[in-house]
């Protein structure tokens, strides 16, 4: 069987190797600690979790829940970046951990987890290695040092099947249903062993593996003493053996390594020191970790969402593990009914029948059967005793699919992975402890009067303006929203990152409780103990992160909308920074969209601060940008001439301001203004000969309107593209585009330029006309209706047209279409044989 | 047969030996009237590592399907359950390859084969009559010449329907009765014209998604088949070993002496790879070409070279005529796919050239003949 260790004086030992969720292993798991009735039982996981055992149990607790963890570097330990840090230990009905936690608690023996604590993790690993790999989400208990080595590639070469997850279930589930607990983890004691050994160590200790497997070989000496000391009062020697009895379970990756390290302990000749080689010699501080139960849901633990590991299809395992209890309880002569994997693929079979005739109406019975039949010759072929996950897929894909295997055909496999996945959401007992900003949570809903008990959607309408309570109703919503707790979403009202609704002076809200705005409110606790403080402390997160002067912008909309007035300068900070150091033009324009915008509202939120000096910043790191805009791709080209347009704008308020001033205060100095910089920066981008023809257009339509140019230059550029080379004649209508958003008036300034059109739609051909048709399109929608009516008019006249023959037309005379109908039968009747 | 004058002899021929040795050493469950058990299948199929001893000696298996596992797994599965198999794919995937396999290891026929063509009709598929005979005697068994598909009924053995959608979809719907009753009705022959199909029997269709598609066939005729879809070899080394095992066999037909160059095997195998993919190893993005890149494409570009080189060059692989005949097999389709090779030498085998050198450079040397 597995490692077994005797000590005379002290305890009975058995490491136990498991794989984070597997139905078969938490099913063996459950028959060791109930036939061998050890005292202890303890765990691998962070031992700070272990105050969460009672309600882990709990049998109000229901699957899948995870263990958060977060640690906060404030003291370095980490990095020197002093980061703040979290991660996930997901639980499934069939996790051998909760089965042995289960288990063990039921049979009255003592269960402890017995890893470093996260933090301490942290500070073992590497950058970038184990627990400090960057990711979306960063798992506890991950299973790839047993299903990534070139060791488990060559074995699955070998037995045919296509990756660790089907060897898996071909070698440990489906065949663990008949083994007994020693044949069962003496193989994968085995398999262990190897990929253990493929495994290089200087790997292992950039991990943080070494220093884990010290701490918990530490705690398991510590609890052996301990039980032998409780003990001692016994004097038969069996009986204390007996009672003596630790079970330790922990990934099969680190049973080897315990084993090595527990029996060198025991054979006392290095007095403890190698099993403890590699213990950290400082344990961070207790105060900077936090642990908590949150809910979690099957989508989440799907290995094959991405961001999680351990096994994939956890629907389909948790429906396993249910048959096989099911199975375990029932007497053995009662056992007739199908054996647990065929009756879970038989239910996903019918299942996604089902779901295919309510989707696309095509799966037939028959099919089903066909699948079924089908999935029982490929365990035959495959040597397996019953089929599995692997084989459902493929019958679905054989007997579900009609047709070529593509995109527009593959929903009922589509179907099927989302039955396989499961989607079930965990829920906790009563007394599963919250961290501090749930609880503030909850005060803050039961001082606004928002309903947290019932899951039905509430509305409320809030009067942000003129009401103290529903501005700060406003402002908690927001926070949420900030935090990414799915509990509130606006439905109407102004929206500072868009602009829009600018008008609007009530908000309404619509908010419902959920499961998840507690694993939301739970995964922000990292970040403060108050709904305020983590919306403060992602904040400084986001703004340490941010690039762009786009990113620091929309934050300070939302901390506007959030009413953290204290971090205000914080943001001022770091945006000047950035708008210093952004190279993107775009960016930088929506920073100064958003800025002048923050300018205009700044008594509504009362802000107090200026943003004056920023805007100007941002004003001269676009000019200085601005030449280099002439050549651009025509895709950006209304992003563009909307910047250039807002520039111009925003330019001509401020030097409004300041001349009004500059009135008041008597001063007057000589430096060129932010308007002259402008407008030499938009004549060097006119002499630049291959400036996009749009943004060309708005160049001049700007220098227009600003005075600087008139209507016989801007005559003619347009004349140089409509007696251009073909292409550069095709060009024009963009450049209209361009002129026309630049300075509108234009058209009605005399006929000129409508007449330079007219000429140039009379130059190209009908194949070209069509080809510009969406260009010119553009060109015109920055009109209004009665502008549109005018230039139609004019146009018409070019042509001897009046308004009235335009708008009026004849009417077919009714002898036309007799006579059409008369020709078509005659057509008919001579031409039909 | 002499399998001497053959051009191409059927499988069950050119594979008699591993097959007998299989059948010898096979304890599996067979289905009823199947020639080896389904694991024995899909060892013939996907071969063995082992060799099977047989009348005193050894006998390798080879792989000789290489791609999915999987799906030749499906195949046989379908096959020994109630309906029809429909192998889909673009051309030069191997599927008709695979269809023969199969057929050959079930029931050790290959050649029960109805070849789909737009001019195929209804009796071609059911049965039709030899009309002397029908004159002299009357509707009779005699008189009747049966169809593949009568003979796959009557002898409890697989027909095989080449590229089935090729035929116009009335005349596809005759296999619907066929397939699901296992029955058909000769009314001619009277009381004695039903004809009962035997265990054993089924149907292997191929159609091709390039031209016509599965799109136009009923969907009663598509219930009764299991679709499986064959996807082009998606790794280069696979892909050279393809081509390598392919010219191989095709040049020992042919009694053609020379040894197979595995350097230009790569070479194709790469440039038809990232044609086909769209993206080069080394990152940059191709235009894929539209005419059909498939791995028999890239196959019988070589084994053309190695014929003009045996023939009159100097028994070698000659790069200047590889080159020559892979611009043969693109411009096909249209005119637009040799711009494409050209761009993707002056790009990506330039680089490939500059970094590699060697065969490389004179691939990339070799671009000239692209015109």
């Amino acid at each position: 069987m597995e490692t077994i260790l005797r000590s005379q004086e002290m305890a009975e030992i058995k490491l136990l190797p498991v794989r984070h969720h597997s139905p078969a292993c938490a099913r063996q798991v459950q028959r060791v600690i109930k036939e061998w009735q050890p005292r202890a039982v303890l765990i691998e996981g962070p031992a700070t979790a272990c105050t969460l055992i009672p309600a882990m149990i709990d049998p109000a607790t229901k699957a899948p829940f995870a263990v958060y963890y977060s640690y906060d570097d404030t003291a370095g330990a980490v990095s020197e970046e002093k980061e703040k840090y979290r991660c996930y230990y997901p639980f499934l009905d069939y996790s051998p951990e909760l089965e042995a936690l289960r288990t063990g608690a039921a049979q009255g023996a003592q269960v402890a987890f017995i890893d470093l604590p996260y933090g301490d993790i942290l500070a073992a690993s590497q950058e970038g290695k184990g627990m400090r790999q960057e990711g979306e989400k960063s798992n506890y208990n991950d299973d790839y040092l047993l299903s990534r080595s070139a060791y488990v590639r060559r074995l699955c070469e070998k037995t045919g099947l296509r990756g660790f997850d089907e060897f898996w279930e071909k070698y440990f589930e489906l065949e663990g249903l008949s083994q007994d607990s020693d044949t069962w983890f003496g193989n994968l004691l085995t398999y262990c062993r190897q990929a253990r050994e493929s495994t290089p160590p200087e790997e292992l200790r950039e991990e943080g593996c070494l220093a884990r497997e010290a701490y918990m070989a530490k705690n398991i000496l510590e609890k052996a003493r301990e039980l032998a000391g409780t003990s001692r009062a016994s004097h038969l020697e069996e009986e204390t053996a007996a009672r003596n009895r630790i079970l330790v379970v922990t990934g099969g990756f680190h049973t080897p390594a315990l084993a090595q390290r527990l029996g060198e302990e025991d054979a006392g000749a290095s007095n403890g020191a190698f099993a403890l080689e590699d213990l950290p010699k400082k344990l961070v501080s207790a105060k900077d970790q936090g642990v908590y139960l949150m809910p979690y849901s099957m989508e989440a633990a799907d290995a094959l969402n991405g961001y999680a590991s351990g096994m994939p299809f956890p629907g389909f395992y948790q429906e396993i593990w249910e048959h096989v209890q099911e199975a375990e309880q029932e007497a053995p002569e009662e056992k007739e009914e199908a054996p647990p994997y065929f009756k879970a693929v038989l239910d996903m079979i019918v299942g996604t029948g089902k779901a295919v005739r309510r989707a696309e109406g095509s799966a037939s019975t028959y099919d089903e059967i066909c699948a079924c039949s089908m999935v029982e010759g490929l365990a035959a072929l495959r040597g397996k005793p019953q089929p599995g996950a692997y084989e459902l897929q493929d019958a679905v894909l054989a007997c579900f699919v009609k047709g070529e295997y593509n995109l527009a055909t593959d929903e009922p496999m589509r179907l099927l992975r989302r039955q396989m996945t499961g989607k079930r959401v965990g829920e906790l007992c009563r007394n599963a402890g919250e961290p501090p900003v749930l609880q503030d949570f909850r005060v803050r809903c039961k001082q606004y009067g928002l309903q947290t008990s019932t899951t039905l959607e509430n509305e409320v309408t809030l009067s942000v303006f003129s009401k103290k309570k529903h501005r700060q109703m406003s402002m908690f919503f927001h926070r949420l929203l900030f935090l990414q707790a799915s509990y509130a979403r606006r439905v109407k009202g102004p929206n500072l990152q868009t602009g829009r609704d600018r008008n609007l002076i009530r908000e309404i809200w619509k908010y419902k409780w959920s499961a998840q705005v507690m694993a939301a409110l739970i995964d922000a606790s990292v970040y403060g103990g108050s709904v305020e403080d983590a919306a403060k402390g992602l904040l400084s997160e986001r703004l340490k992160k941010a690039v762009y002067a786009r990113e620091g912008a929309l934050l300070l909309t939302q901390v506007l909308e959030m009413g953290l007035e204290g971090q205000l300068e914080q943001v001022y900070g770091r945006l000047s920074e950035l708008l210093m150091s952004d190279m993107d033009f775009y960016s930088l324009a929506e920073a100064l969209r958003l800025l002048t915008m923050v300018r205009q509202l700044r008594w509504l939120y009362d802000s107090g601060l200026e943003t004056r000096g920023m805007i100007l910043t941002c004003m001269r790191r676009l000019l200085g940008l601005l030449p280099g805009m002439a050549k651009i791709k025509e895709e950006d080209m209304s992003r563009c001439m909307e910047a250039m347009k807002l520039l111009y704008q925003v330019i001509g308020r401020m030097e409004r301001e300041e001349s009004k001033d500059r009135e008041t205060s008597g001063i007057s100095d000589g430096e060129d203004t932010l308007l002259d910089s402008f407008f030499d920066a938009l004549t060097l981008m006119d002499r630049d000969s291959e400036i996009q023809p749009g943004v060309h257009g708005c160049v001049h339509g700007l220098l227009y309107g600003g005075g600087r140019e008139d209507v016989k230059q801007i005559e003619q550029v347009c004349r140089g593209y409509l007696t251009g080379t073909r292409e550069q004649l095709l060009k024009t209508a963009m450049f209209f585009r361009g002129l026309f958003y630049g300075a509108k008036d234009l058209v009605f300034v005399g006929n000129t330029f409508l007449g330079m059109l007219d000429q140039f739609l009379k130059q190209i051909g009908q194949e070209d006309f069509m080809l510009l048709l969406p260009e010119l399109h553009m060109a015109f929608t920055y009109f209004t209706p009665a502008e549109t009516d005018r230039i139609a008019e004019t146009a018409a006249g070019f042509h001897g047209k009046s308004r009235r023959e335009l708008q009026e037309q004849a009417a077919v005379p009714e002898a036309w279409y007799l006579y059409g109908q008369e020709l078509e039968e005659f057509a008919l009747t001579t031409l039909s044989p | 047969m002499d399998e001497q004058k053959l051009l191409r002899p059927p499988v069950e021929v050119r594979y008699r030996e591993e097959l007998e040795a299989l059948k010898a050493v096979d304890s599996g469950k067979r289905p009823e009237n199947w020639q080896l058990s389904p694991k024995a299948v899909r060892t013939f199929i996907l071969g063995s590592k082992t060799p099977v001893t047989y009348e005193g000696g050894t006998v390798t298996i080879g792989k000789k399907y290489f791609g999915n596992d999987a799906l030749v797994e499906r195949c046989i599965i379908t096959l020994a359950g109630n309906r029809g198999l429909m192998l889909v794919g673009e051309p030069g995937t191997a599927k008709t390859m695979l269809s023969e396999l199969l057929s050959a290891a079930i029931c050790g026929v290959s050649t029960n084969t109805i070849q789909g063509t737009a001019g195929t009709t209804e009796d071609m598929i059911k049965y039709s009559w030899n009309y002397a005979l029908l004159l002299a005697k009357g509707p009779s068994r005699e008189a009747l010449v049966p169809s593949p598909l009568y003979v796959g009924m009557e002898q409890g053995l697989l027909t095989r329907f080449e590229e089935i959608t090729r035929t116009p979809a009335e005349v596809q719907d005759s296999l619907i009765s066929v397939l699901s009753d296992k029955v058909l009705n000769v009314p001619e022959l009277g009381d004695e014209g039903i004809l009962f199909a035997r265990p054993g029997f089924n149907v292997i269709g191929t159609a091709n998604t390039r031209d016509k598609g599965v799109n136009e066939m009923s969907s009663a005729l598509k219930r009764r088949f299991n679709f499986e879809t064959v996807m082009p070899v998606r790794e280069v080394a696979l892909e050279k070993q393809i081509i390598l095992n392919e010219v191989r066999s095709l040049a020992a037909e042919s009694h053609i002496d020379m040894p197979v160059d595995e350097d230009v095997a790569e070479l194709l195998a790469t440039t038809y790879h990232e044609l086909r993919e769209g993206v080069s190893d080394l990152g940059h993005r191709i235009d894929s070409p539209s005419a059909v890149m498939s791995t028999a494409e890239a196959v019988s570009v070589y084994y053309q070279t190695m014929i003009g080189g045996y023939y009159y060059g100097d028994g070698n692989m000659d790069v200047n005529s590889l080159v020559q005949n892979l611009v043969g097999a693109l411009s096909k389709e249209n005119k637009e796919d040799l711009g494409r090779v050209k761009d993707y030498f002056n790009t990506v085998i330039k680089d490939k050239a500059s970094k590699e050198g060697g065969l490389w450079k004179q691939y990339y040397e070799a671009r000239k003949w692209l015109k």
